[in-house]
Protein backbone atom coordinates (compact mmCIF):
# COMPACT_ATOMS: atom_id res chain seq x y z
CA UNK A 1 0.00 0.00 0.00
CA UNK A 2 1.82 3.07 -1.29
CA UNK A 3 -0.58 5.24 0.01
CA UNK A 4 0.42 4.50 3.67
CA UNK A 5 4.46 5.14 3.20
CA UNK A 6 5.10 8.97 3.48
CA UNK A 7 6.97 9.51 0.81
CA UNK A 8 10.82 11.69 1.89
CA UNK A 9 11.10 13.82 -1.16
CA UNK A 10 7.07 14.91 -0.85
CA UNK A 11 7.34 15.95 2.76
CA UNK A 12 10.53 17.57 2.09
CA UNK A 13 8.54 19.61 -0.93
CA UNK A 14 5.86 19.91 1.31
CA UNK A 15 8.29 21.34 4.35
CA UNK A 16 9.66 23.82 2.35
CA UNK A 17 7.02 25.03 0.65
CA UNK A 18 4.88 25.25 3.54
CA UNK A 19 7.81 27.49 5.01
CA UNK A 20 7.81 29.10 2.37
CA UNK A 21 4.63 30.58 2.15
CA UNK A 22 4.13 31.15 5.85
CA UNK A 23 7.26 33.34 6.05
CA UNK A 24 6.22 35.08 3.12
CA UNK A 25 2.66 35.63 4.71
CA UNK A 26 3.69 36.09 8.12
CA UNK A 27 5.77 39.09 7.34
CA UNK A 28 4.24 40.80 4.84
CA UNK A 29 0.31 39.91 4.56
CA UNK A 30 -1.17 38.37 7.83
CA UNK A 31 -0.34 41.25 10.33
CA UNK A 32 -1.29 44.01 7.83
CA UNK A 33 -4.79 42.04 7.20
CA UNK A 34 -5.67 40.81 10.78
CA UNK A 35 -4.54 44.60 11.59
CA UNK A 36 -6.53 46.32 9.11
CA UNK A 37 -9.86 43.99 10.05
CA UNK A 38 -9.54 44.67 13.50
CA UNK A 39 -9.30 48.21 12.75
CA UNK A 40 -12.16 48.57 10.23
CA UNK A 41 -14.19 46.19 13.20
CA UNK A 42 -13.52 49.16 15.50
CA UNK A 43 -14.68 51.67 13.26
CA UNK A 44 -17.84 50.05 12.69
CA UNK A 45 -18.48 49.71 16.08
CA UNK A 46 -17.60 53.35 16.62
CA UNK A 47 -19.82 54.23 13.94
CA UNK A 48 -22.44 52.58 15.18
CA UNK A 49 -22.38 54.06 18.65
CA UNK A 50 -22.19 57.46 17.19
CA UNK A 51 -25.52 56.51 15.26
CA UNK A 52 -26.74 55.35 17.92
CA UNK A 53 -25.97 58.27 20.30
CA UNK A 54 -26.63 60.66 17.26
CA UNK A 55 -30.16 59.52 16.81
CA UNK A 56 -31.19 59.69 20.85
CA UNK A 57 -29.70 62.80 20.31
CA UNK A 58 -32.06 63.99 17.86
CA UNK A 59 -35.15 62.07 19.57
CA UNK A 60 -33.81 64.49 22.28
CA UNK A 61 -34.23 67.51 20.17
CA UNK A 62 -37.36 66.65 18.33
CA UNK A 63 -39.36 65.69 21.69
CA UNK A 64 -37.40 69.34 23.26
CA UNK A 65 -38.45 71.26 19.49
CA UNK A 66 -42.06 69.57 20.15
CA UNK A 67 -42.10 70.87 23.81
CA UNK A 68 -41.36 74.48 22.19
CA UNK A 69 -44.00 74.53 20.31
CA UNK A 70 -46.48 73.51 22.56
CA UNK A 71 -45.72 75.77 24.96
CA UNK A 72 -45.61 78.50 22.30
CA UNK A 73 -49.06 77.47 20.96
CA UNK A 74 -50.10 78.25 24.59
CA UNK A 75 -48.70 81.50 24.34
CA UNK A 76 -50.09 82.34 21.52
CA UNK A 77 -53.56 81.06 22.70
CA UNK A 78 -53.07 83.34 25.67
CA UNK A 79 -52.27 86.59 24.31
CA UNK A 80 -55.30 86.28 21.72
CA UNK A 81 -57.65 85.76 24.56
CA UNK A 82 -56.12 88.62 26.33
CA UNK A 83 -56.34 90.08 23.13
CA UNK A 84 -59.97 90.13 22.75
CA UNK A 85 -60.69 90.39 25.94
CA UNK A 86 -59.17 94.37 25.95
CA UNK A 87 -60.58 94.76 22.50
CA UNK A 88 -63.92 93.68 23.97
CA UNK A 89 -62.92 96.16 27.00
CA UNK A 90 -62.24 99.10 24.83
CA UNK A 91 -64.97 98.87 22.59
CA UNK A 92 -67.59 98.57 25.73
CA UNK A 93 -65.82 101.25 26.99
CA UNK A 94 -65.61 103.86 23.79
CA UNK A 95 -69.50 102.59 23.57
CA UNK A 96 -70.38 103.99 27.08
CA UNK A 97 -68.33 107.19 26.44
CA UNK A 98 -69.88 107.49 23.18
CA UNK A 99 -73.45 107.26 25.02
CA UNK A 100 -72.27 109.81 27.76
CA UNK A 101 -71.34 112.50 25.58
CA UNK A 102 -74.53 112.15 23.11
CA UNK A 103 -76.32 112.40 26.08
CA UNK A 104 -74.22 115.46 27.38
CA UNK A 105 -74.57 117.12 23.99
CA UNK A 106 -77.88 116.47 24.33
CA UNK A 107 -78.76 117.84 27.30
CA UNK A 108 -76.57 120.99 26.52
CA UNK A 109 -78.90 121.53 23.56
CA UNK A 110 -82.22 121.33 25.08
CA UNK A 111 -81.36 123.69 27.60
CA UNK A 112 -80.11 126.02 24.63
CA UNK A 113 -83.40 125.48 23.17
CA UNK A 114 -85.77 126.18 26.10
CA UNK A 115 -83.34 129.22 26.69
CA UNK A 116 -83.92 130.62 23.02
CA UNK A 117 -87.88 129.45 23.18
CA UNK A 118 -87.71 131.99 26.20
CA UNK A 119 -86.05 135.07 24.80
CA UNK A 120 -88.03 134.57 21.47
CA UNK A 121 -91.08 134.57 23.37
CA UNK A 122 -90.29 137.57 25.39
CA UNK A 123 -89.35 139.28 22.27
CA UNK A 124 -92.30 138.14 20.97
CA UNK A 125 -94.55 139.30 23.79
CA UNK A 126 -92.37 142.44 24.09
CA UNK A 127 -93.10 143.50 20.08
CA UNK A 128 -96.62 142.62 20.18
CA UNK A 129 -97.28 145.31 23.30
CA UNK A 130 -95.50 147.63 21.37
CA UNK A 131 -97.52 146.95 18.50
CA UNK A 132 -100.79 146.83 20.42
CA UNK A 133 -99.19 150.21 21.71
CA UNK A 134 -98.96 151.51 17.95
CA UNK A 135 -102.16 150.69 17.04
CA UNK A 136 -103.95 152.13 19.98
CA UNK A 137 -102.39 155.31 19.56
CA UNK A 138 -103.05 155.42 16.15
CA UNK A 139 -106.72 154.86 17.06
CA UNK A 140 -107.08 157.42 19.45
CA UNK A 141 -105.72 159.76 17.33
CA UNK A 142 -107.50 159.73 14.45
CA UNK A 143 -111.70 159.55 15.92
CA UNK A 144 -113.17 156.64 14.58
CA UNK A 145 -116.19 158.38 12.37
CA UNK A 146 -117.44 155.34 10.78
CA UNK A 147 -118.12 151.37 10.74
CA UNK A 148 -116.71 150.69 7.56
CA UNK A 149 -113.97 153.67 7.80
CA UNK A 150 -113.11 151.71 11.71
CA UNK A 151 -112.91 148.39 9.72
CA UNK A 152 -110.56 149.92 6.98
CA UNK A 153 -108.69 151.22 9.85
CA UNK A 154 -108.40 147.88 11.46
CA UNK A 155 -107.28 146.71 8.51
CA UNK A 156 -105.19 149.09 7.59
CA UNK A 157 -103.47 148.33 11.18
CA UNK A 158 -103.42 144.62 10.52
CA UNK A 159 -101.78 144.96 7.84
CA UNK A 160 -99.30 147.42 8.61
CA UNK A 161 -98.55 144.91 11.78
CA UNK A 162 -98.36 142.58 9.09
CA UNK A 163 -95.32 144.12 7.33
CA UNK A 164 -94.13 144.80 10.44
CA UNK A 165 -93.27 141.50 10.75
CA UNK B 1 -39.88 26.86 -18.73
CA UNK B 2 -36.12 27.72 -17.57
CA UNK B 3 -36.24 24.59 -15.07
CA UNK B 4 -37.97 22.25 -17.99
CA UNK B 5 -34.98 23.16 -20.51
CA UNK B 6 -32.59 22.86 -17.99
CA UNK B 7 -34.32 19.08 -17.41
CA UNK B 8 -34.17 18.26 -20.72
CA UNK B 9 -30.36 19.43 -21.40
CA UNK B 10 -28.95 17.22 -18.21
CA UNK B 11 -31.13 14.19 -19.14
CA UNK B 12 -29.81 14.12 -22.90
CA UNK B 13 -26.03 14.59 -21.56
CA UNK B 14 -26.60 12.11 -19.26
CA UNK B 15 -28.23 10.02 -21.78
CA UNK B 16 -25.13 10.84 -24.73
CA UNK B 17 -22.66 9.56 -21.59
CA UNK B 18 -24.68 6.41 -21.39
CA UNK B 19 -24.49 5.85 -25.62
CA UNK B 20 -20.64 6.55 -25.15
CA UNK B 21 -19.75 4.15 -22.79
CA UNK B 22 -22.15 1.56 -25.07
CA UNK B 23 -20.03 2.89 -28.11
CA UNK B 24 -16.38 2.64 -26.54
CA UNK B 25 -17.15 -0.63 -24.90
CA UNK B 26 -17.94 -2.32 -28.20
CA UNK B 27 -15.28 -0.51 -30.22
CA UNK B 28 -12.81 -1.86 -27.89
CA UNK B 29 -14.87 -5.78 -27.73
CA UNK B 30 -14.18 -5.53 -31.35
CA UNK B 31 -10.93 -4.59 -31.68
CA UNK B 32 -10.00 -7.11 -28.91
CA UNK B 33 -8.53 -5.36 -26.34
CA UNK B 34 -8.11 -6.13 -23.33
CA UNK B 35 -11.47 -4.49 -21.31
CA UNK B 36 -10.64 -6.25 -18.36
CA UNK B 37 -10.51 -3.31 -15.26
CA UNK B 38 -8.52 -3.46 -12.55
CA UNK B 39 -10.44 -0.97 -9.85
CA UNK B 40 -7.51 -1.44 -7.31
CA UNK B 41 -4.90 -0.56 -9.59
CA UNK B 42 -6.99 2.83 -10.84
CA UNK B 43 -7.97 3.77 -7.56
CA UNK B 44 -4.06 3.81 -6.29
CA UNK B 45 -3.19 5.50 -9.67
CA UNK B 46 -5.21 8.13 -9.08
CA UNK B 47 -4.98 8.60 -5.72
CA UNK B 48 -1.20 8.18 -5.91
CA UNK B 49 1.79 10.49 -6.93
CA UNK B 50 3.01 9.93 -10.21
CA UNK B 51 6.49 11.72 -12.10
CA UNK B 52 4.65 13.27 -14.90
CA UNK B 53 0.92 14.95 -14.62
CA UNK B 54 -1.91 13.52 -16.95
CA UNK B 55 -3.09 15.75 -19.41
CA UNK B 56 -7.04 15.07 -20.46
CA UNK B 57 -8.39 12.74 -22.95
CA UNK B 58 -5.50 11.55 -23.63
CA UNK B 59 -3.54 8.28 -21.31
CA UNK B 60 0.30 8.47 -23.21
CA UNK B 61 1.08 11.91 -23.03
CA UNK B 62 2.29 13.51 -19.90
CA UNK B 63 3.10 17.22 -18.71
CA UNK B 64 6.76 16.16 -18.06
CA UNK B 65 8.23 17.06 -14.52
CA UNK B 66 11.61 16.87 -13.26
CA UNK B 67 13.16 14.32 -11.79
CA UNK B 68 15.93 15.06 -8.77
CA UNK B 69 17.53 11.82 -7.42
CA UNK B 70 20.42 11.50 -5.69
CA UNK B 71 22.11 8.08 -7.03
CA UNK B 72 24.17 5.21 -5.06
CA UNK B 73 27.31 7.25 -5.73
CA UNK B 74 26.13 10.34 -4.16
CA UNK B 75 25.61 12.00 -7.40
CA UNK B 76 22.76 14.52 -8.66
CA UNK B 77 20.72 13.76 -10.98
CA UNK B 78 18.39 16.17 -13.01
CA UNK B 79 16.40 15.34 -15.93
CA UNK B 80 12.96 15.52 -17.27
CA UNK B 81 9.86 12.74 -15.98
CA UNK B 82 9.53 12.14 -20.07
CA UNK B 83 12.33 10.42 -20.44
CA UNK B 84 10.98 7.88 -18.31
CA UNK B 85 8.02 7.57 -19.83
CA UNK B 86 6.57 3.88 -20.66
CA UNK B 87 9.37 1.75 -18.90
CA UNK B 88 12.25 3.51 -20.49
CA UNK B 89 15.69 3.86 -18.58
CA UNK B 90 17.90 7.11 -18.87
CA UNK B 91 20.86 7.22 -17.07
CA UNK B 92 20.79 4.30 -15.75
CA UNK B 93 17.09 5.27 -14.06
CA UNK B 94 13.62 4.13 -14.64
CA UNK B 95 10.29 3.75 -12.94
CA UNK B 96 9.73 0.38 -11.01
CA UNK B 97 6.56 -1.94 -12.01
CA UNK B 98 5.87 -4.10 -9.25
CA UNK B 99 8.31 -4.99 -6.31
CA UNK B 100 8.81 -2.93 -3.13
CA UNK B 101 9.13 0.30 -5.14
CA UNK B 102 6.24 0.41 -7.26
CA UNK B 103 5.77 3.57 -9.47
CA UNK B 104 8.64 4.88 -7.83
CA UNK B 105 11.92 5.87 -9.51
CA UNK B 106 14.75 3.59 -8.87
CA UNK B 107 18.55 3.05 -9.90
CA UNK B 108 19.19 -0.18 -12.04
CA UNK B 109 22.49 -1.12 -10.92
CA UNK B 110 24.78 -2.86 -13.13
CA UNK B 111 24.12 -6.33 -11.28
CA UNK B 112 20.71 -6.00 -12.11
CA UNK B 113 19.12 -5.01 -8.65
CA UNK B 114 16.88 -2.07 -8.33
CA UNK B 115 18.26 0.51 -5.75
CA UNK B 116 16.32 3.53 -4.52
CA UNK B 117 17.50 6.51 -4.83
CA UNK B 118 17.28 9.43 -2.19
CA UNK B 119 14.12 11.26 -4.62
CA UNK B 120 13.61 14.87 -4.44
CA UNK B 121 11.63 14.98 -7.38
CA UNK B 122 9.15 17.41 -8.52
CA UNK B 123 6.57 14.92 -8.76
CA UNK B 124 2.51 15.65 -9.76
CA UNK B 125 1.92 15.81 -5.78
CA UNK B 126 4.59 18.33 -5.16
CA UNK B 127 4.06 20.74 -8.29
CA UNK B 128 0.55 20.46 -6.82
CA UNK B 129 1.34 22.14 -3.94
CA UNK B 130 3.62 24.28 -5.32
CA UNK B 131 0.67 25.84 -7.14
CA UNK B 132 -1.57 25.48 -4.07
CA UNK B 133 1.16 27.63 -2.65
CA UNK B 134 1.05 30.05 -5.08
CA UNK B 135 -2.63 30.40 -5.04
CA UNK B 136 -2.61 31.01 -1.71
CA UNK B 137 0.38 33.60 -1.73
CA UNK B 138 -1.84 35.27 -4.70
CA UNK B 139 -5.31 34.84 -2.57
CA UNK B 140 -3.83 36.26 0.86
CA UNK B 141 -2.10 39.61 -0.99
CA UNK B 142 -5.50 40.23 -2.77
CA UNK B 143 -6.97 40.77 0.53
CA UNK B 144 -3.87 42.80 1.66
CA UNK B 145 -3.05 44.78 -1.27
CA UNK B 146 -6.89 45.77 -0.67
CA UNK B 147 -6.51 46.85 2.32
CA UNK B 148 -3.22 48.86 1.35
CA UNK B 149 -4.74 50.52 -1.86
CA UNK B 150 -8.32 50.94 -0.54
CA UNK B 151 -7.70 51.61 3.46
CA UNK B 152 -10.53 50.41 5.41
CA UNK B 153 -13.35 50.06 2.63
CA UNK B 154 -15.06 46.85 2.92
CA UNK B 155 -13.89 45.07 0.40
CA UNK B 156 -15.64 43.37 -3.04
CA UNK B 157 -16.34 40.41 -5.04
CA UNK B 158 -13.57 37.64 -4.39
CA UNK B 159 -12.05 39.32 -1.94
CA UNK B 160 -14.92 39.88 0.14
CA UNK B 161 -15.27 36.17 0.08
CA UNK B 162 -12.00 35.70 1.14
CA UNK B 163 -12.07 38.29 3.68
CA UNK B 164 -14.91 36.89 5.06
CA UNK B 165 -13.33 33.13 5.62
CA UNK B 166 -10.29 35.15 6.89
CA UNK B 167 -12.57 36.43 9.56
CA UNK B 168 -14.04 33.35 10.14
CA UNK B 169 -11.37 32.14 10.82
CA UNK B 170 -9.77 34.84 12.72
CA UNK B 171 -12.01 36.50 14.63
CA UNK B 172 -14.64 33.93 15.31
CA UNK B 173 -12.20 31.16 16.02
CA UNK B 174 -8.56 31.81 16.74
CA UNK B 175 -9.22 35.27 18.81
CA UNK B 176 -12.24 33.53 21.35
CA UNK B 177 -9.69 30.65 21.73
CA UNK B 178 -6.52 32.11 22.26
CA UNK B 179 -7.81 35.87 23.18
CA UNK B 180 -4.56 38.07 23.60
CA UNK B 181 -2.24 35.72 21.91
CA UNK B 182 -4.02 35.13 18.95
CA UNK B 183 -2.19 38.12 16.75
CA UNK B 184 1.01 35.97 17.82
CA UNK B 185 -0.16 32.58 16.32
CA UNK B 186 -2.49 33.66 13.96
CA UNK B 187 -0.06 33.91 11.16
CA UNK B 188 1.07 30.11 11.37
CA UNK B 189 -3.06 28.80 12.13
CA UNK B 190 -4.50 30.96 8.65
CA UNK B 191 -1.78 29.96 6.22
CA UNK B 192 -2.56 26.30 7.60
CA UNK B 193 -5.83 27.09 6.96
CA UNK B 194 -5.80 28.27 3.76
CA UNK B 195 -3.31 25.95 2.39
CA UNK B 196 -5.15 22.85 3.43
CA UNK B 197 -8.64 24.16 2.04
CA UNK B 198 -6.67 25.15 -1.29
CA UNK B 199 -4.88 21.71 -1.59
CA UNK B 200 -8.31 20.15 -0.61
CA UNK B 201 -10.00 21.99 -3.40
CA UNK B 202 -7.73 21.45 -6.03
CA UNK B 203 -7.49 17.82 -5.54
CA UNK B 204 -10.83 17.81 -6.39
CA UNK B 205 -10.99 19.45 -9.48
CA UNK B 206 -9.88 16.72 -11.95
CA UNK B 207 -7.88 18.02 -14.75
CA UNK B 208 -4.43 20.15 -14.17
CA UNK B 209 -4.05 21.65 -12.43
CA UNK B 210 -6.00 20.35 -9.98
CA UNK B 211 -6.17 16.23 -9.34
CA UNK B 212 -3.17 15.73 -7.46
CA UNK B 213 -4.61 14.04 -4.53
CA UNK B 214 -2.35 16.11 -1.67
CA UNK B 215 -4.10 16.05 1.98
CA UNK B 216 -5.21 12.57 1.11
CA UNK B 217 -1.58 12.01 1.23
CA UNK B 218 0.06 10.81 4.82
CA UNK B 219 2.92 12.95 3.85
CA UNK B 220 1.45 16.39 3.17
CA UNK B 221 -0.70 15.46 6.40
CA UNK B 222 2.07 14.76 8.19
CA UNK B 223 4.12 17.65 7.48
CA UNK B 224 1.20 19.61 8.91
CA UNK B 225 0.53 17.68 11.87
CA UNK B 226 4.65 17.82 12.11
CA UNK B 227 4.46 21.75 12.35
CA UNK B 228 1.44 22.21 14.89
CA UNK B 229 3.10 19.79 16.58
CA UNK B 230 6.99 21.73 16.81
CA UNK B 231 4.49 25.34 17.52
CA UNK B 232 2.73 23.48 20.40
CA UNK B 233 6.36 22.08 22.22
CA UNK B 234 8.36 24.90 21.23
CA UNK B 235 6.26 27.44 22.64
CA UNK B 236 4.74 25.30 26.01
CA UNK B 237 4.88 26.93 28.72
CA UNK B 238 6.65 25.51 32.29
CA UNK B 239 3.23 25.19 33.42
CA UNK B 240 2.65 23.22 30.52
CA UNK B 241 5.75 20.73 30.78
CA UNK B 242 5.18 20.45 34.42
CA UNK B 243 1.25 19.16 34.22
CA UNK B 244 2.88 16.28 32.12
CA UNK B 245 5.89 15.48 34.42
CA UNK B 246 3.96 16.22 37.49
CA UNK B 247 0.72 16.41 36.61
CA UNK B 248 -1.91 17.71 39.76
CA UNK B 249 -3.48 13.99 40.85
CA UNK B 250 -2.65 11.51 43.88
CA UNK B 251 0.59 10.61 44.10
CA UNK B 252 0.30 7.10 43.88
CA UNK B 253 -0.49 7.61 39.96
CA UNK B 254 2.33 8.80 39.66
CA UNK B 255 5.65 8.36 41.85
CA UNK B 256 6.73 4.54 42.14
CA UNK B 257 4.78 3.64 38.71
CA UNK B 258 5.08 7.52 36.45
CA UNK B 259 1.43 6.28 35.36
CA UNK B 260 0.20 9.74 34.43
CA UNK B 261 3.61 10.82 32.93
CA UNK B 262 3.24 8.10 30.41
CA UNK B 263 -0.29 9.02 29.44
CA UNK B 264 0.52 12.54 29.10
CA UNK B 265 3.85 11.92 27.31
CA UNK B 266 1.57 9.60 25.14
CA UNK B 267 -0.87 12.46 24.35
CA UNK B 268 1.60 14.60 23.23
CA UNK B 269 2.48 12.63 19.91
CA UNK B 270 -1.45 11.29 19.48
CA UNK B 271 -2.99 14.61 19.14
CA UNK B 272 -0.66 15.68 16.27
CA UNK B 273 -1.23 11.98 15.15
CA UNK B 274 -4.83 12.50 15.23
CA UNK B 275 -4.65 15.39 13.14
CA UNK B 276 -2.61 13.58 10.78
CA UNK B 277 -4.80 10.98 10.23
CA UNK B 278 -8.22 12.45 10.06
CA UNK B 279 -7.46 14.89 7.56
CA UNK B 280 -5.52 12.23 5.14
CA UNK B 281 -8.28 9.77 6.01
CA UNK B 282 -11.12 12.23 4.99
CA UNK B 283 -9.73 13.43 1.96
CA UNK B 284 -8.76 10.06 0.79
CA UNK B 285 -11.52 8.52 1.70
CA UNK B 286 -13.63 11.23 -0.56
CA UNK B 287 -11.65 10.53 -3.55
CA UNK B 288 -11.67 6.82 -3.38
CA UNK B 289 -15.20 6.83 -3.22
CA UNK B 290 -15.63 9.08 -5.83
CA UNK B 291 -12.97 7.16 -8.03
CA UNK B 292 -15.57 3.67 -6.64
CA UNK B 293 -18.32 5.33 -8.08
CA UNK B 294 -17.22 6.01 -11.85
CA UNK B 295 -15.63 2.45 -11.40
CA UNK B 296 -18.78 1.04 -11.10
CA UNK B 297 -19.98 1.65 -14.63
CA UNK B 298 -17.15 -0.61 -15.76
CA UNK B 299 -17.24 -3.27 -13.00
CA UNK B 300 -20.95 -3.38 -13.79
CA UNK B 301 -20.11 -3.53 -17.44
CA UNK B 302 -17.35 -6.27 -17.09
CA UNK B 303 -19.46 -8.66 -14.61
CA UNK B 304 -22.90 -8.49 -16.71
CA UNK B 305 -22.85 -6.72 -19.70
CA UNK B 306 -22.75 -3.42 -21.65
CA UNK B 307 -26.00 -2.80 -21.20
CA UNK B 308 -26.14 -2.67 -17.55
CA UNK B 309 -22.88 -0.39 -17.85
CA UNK B 310 -24.35 2.00 -19.61
CA UNK B 311 -27.85 2.10 -17.76
CA UNK B 312 -25.05 2.40 -14.47
CA UNK B 313 -24.00 5.28 -15.72
CA UNK B 314 -25.74 8.19 -15.08
CA UNK B 315 -26.40 6.67 -12.06
CA UNK B 316 -22.53 6.27 -11.33
CA UNK B 317 -22.48 10.20 -12.69
CA UNK B 318 -24.92 11.11 -10.42
CA UNK B 319 -23.46 9.71 -7.17
CA UNK B 320 -20.28 10.85 -7.98
CA UNK B 321 -20.97 14.45 -8.77
CA UNK B 322 -23.13 14.37 -5.01
CA UNK B 323 -19.98 12.51 -3.33
CA UNK B 324 -18.29 15.62 -5.19
CA UNK B 325 -20.44 18.43 -3.71
CA UNK B 326 -20.19 16.58 -0.71
CA UNK B 327 -16.35 16.82 -0.91
CA UNK B 328 -16.54 20.66 -1.22
CA UNK B 329 -18.11 20.66 1.77
CA UNK B 330 -15.77 17.98 3.89
CA UNK B 331 -12.77 20.11 2.15
CA UNK B 332 -13.85 23.29 4.24
CA UNK B 333 -14.61 21.34 7.47
CA UNK B 334 -11.58 19.56 7.20
CA UNK B 335 -9.69 22.29 6.78
CA UNK B 336 -11.40 24.41 9.92
CA UNK B 337 -11.21 21.46 12.07
CA UNK B 338 -7.21 20.93 11.68
CA UNK B 339 -7.22 24.81 12.29
CA UNK B 340 -9.50 24.98 15.20
CA UNK B 341 -7.42 21.80 16.82
CA UNK B 342 -4.21 23.04 16.58
CA UNK B 343 -5.27 26.74 17.99
CA UNK B 344 -6.63 24.19 20.69
CA UNK B 345 -3.38 21.96 21.19
CA UNK B 346 -1.38 25.69 20.82
CA UNK B 347 -3.74 27.35 23.48
CA UNK B 348 -3.57 24.36 25.91
CA UNK B 349 0.36 24.40 26.04
CA UNK B 350 -0.08 27.84 27.06
CA UNK B 351 -1.49 27.11 30.25
CA UNK B 352 -0.85 29.53 33.25
CA UNK B 353 -1.07 28.81 37.02
CA UNK B 354 -4.71 28.46 37.25
CA UNK B 355 -4.26 29.07 41.47
CA UNK B 356 -6.08 32.65 40.74
CA UNK B 357 -9.44 31.09 39.52
CA UNK B 358 -10.17 29.86 42.74
CA UNK B 359 -11.42 32.16 44.96
CA UNK B 360 -13.42 33.84 42.33
CA UNK B 361 -15.72 30.64 42.10
CA UNK B 362 -17.39 32.07 39.06
CA UNK B 363 -15.75 29.81 36.43
CA UNK B 364 -18.63 27.49 36.72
Amino acid sequence: MELFKPEFGLAFWMFISFLCLFGILAKWAWPFIIKSMEERADLIDKGVAYAQEAKSNLDNAKAEADKLIAEAHAQQADILREATKMRNELIEKARSDAADEAKKVSEAAQVSLEQSRKEAEKQLRAEVGDLALQIAEKVIRRNIASDDAQKALVDQYLSEVETKN
Amino acid sequence: MKKAITAIIAVAIIALMALGYADAAHHSAHQGEASEVNPQEIIFDHLGDAYGWEVPFNHSKRIPLPVIVRAQDDKWHVFMSSHLEHGEQYDGFQIAKGGDYNNKVVQVLPDGSQYRPIDLSITKNVAGIIIAALLVLLMVFKVRNWYKKNGLKAPRRFTAALELVVDFVYTDTIRPIMGKEAPKYAPYLLTAFFFILTMNLLGLIVIFPGGANLTGNLAVTAVLALLTFLVTNFTGTKHYWKEIFWPEVPKALKLPVPLMQIIELFGIFTKPIALMIRLFANMMGGHMVVIVFMLLIFIFGSMFNTVVGGVMTPISVFLSLFMLLLDVLVSFIQAYVFTILSTMFISMAHVHEHHDEAPAGDAD
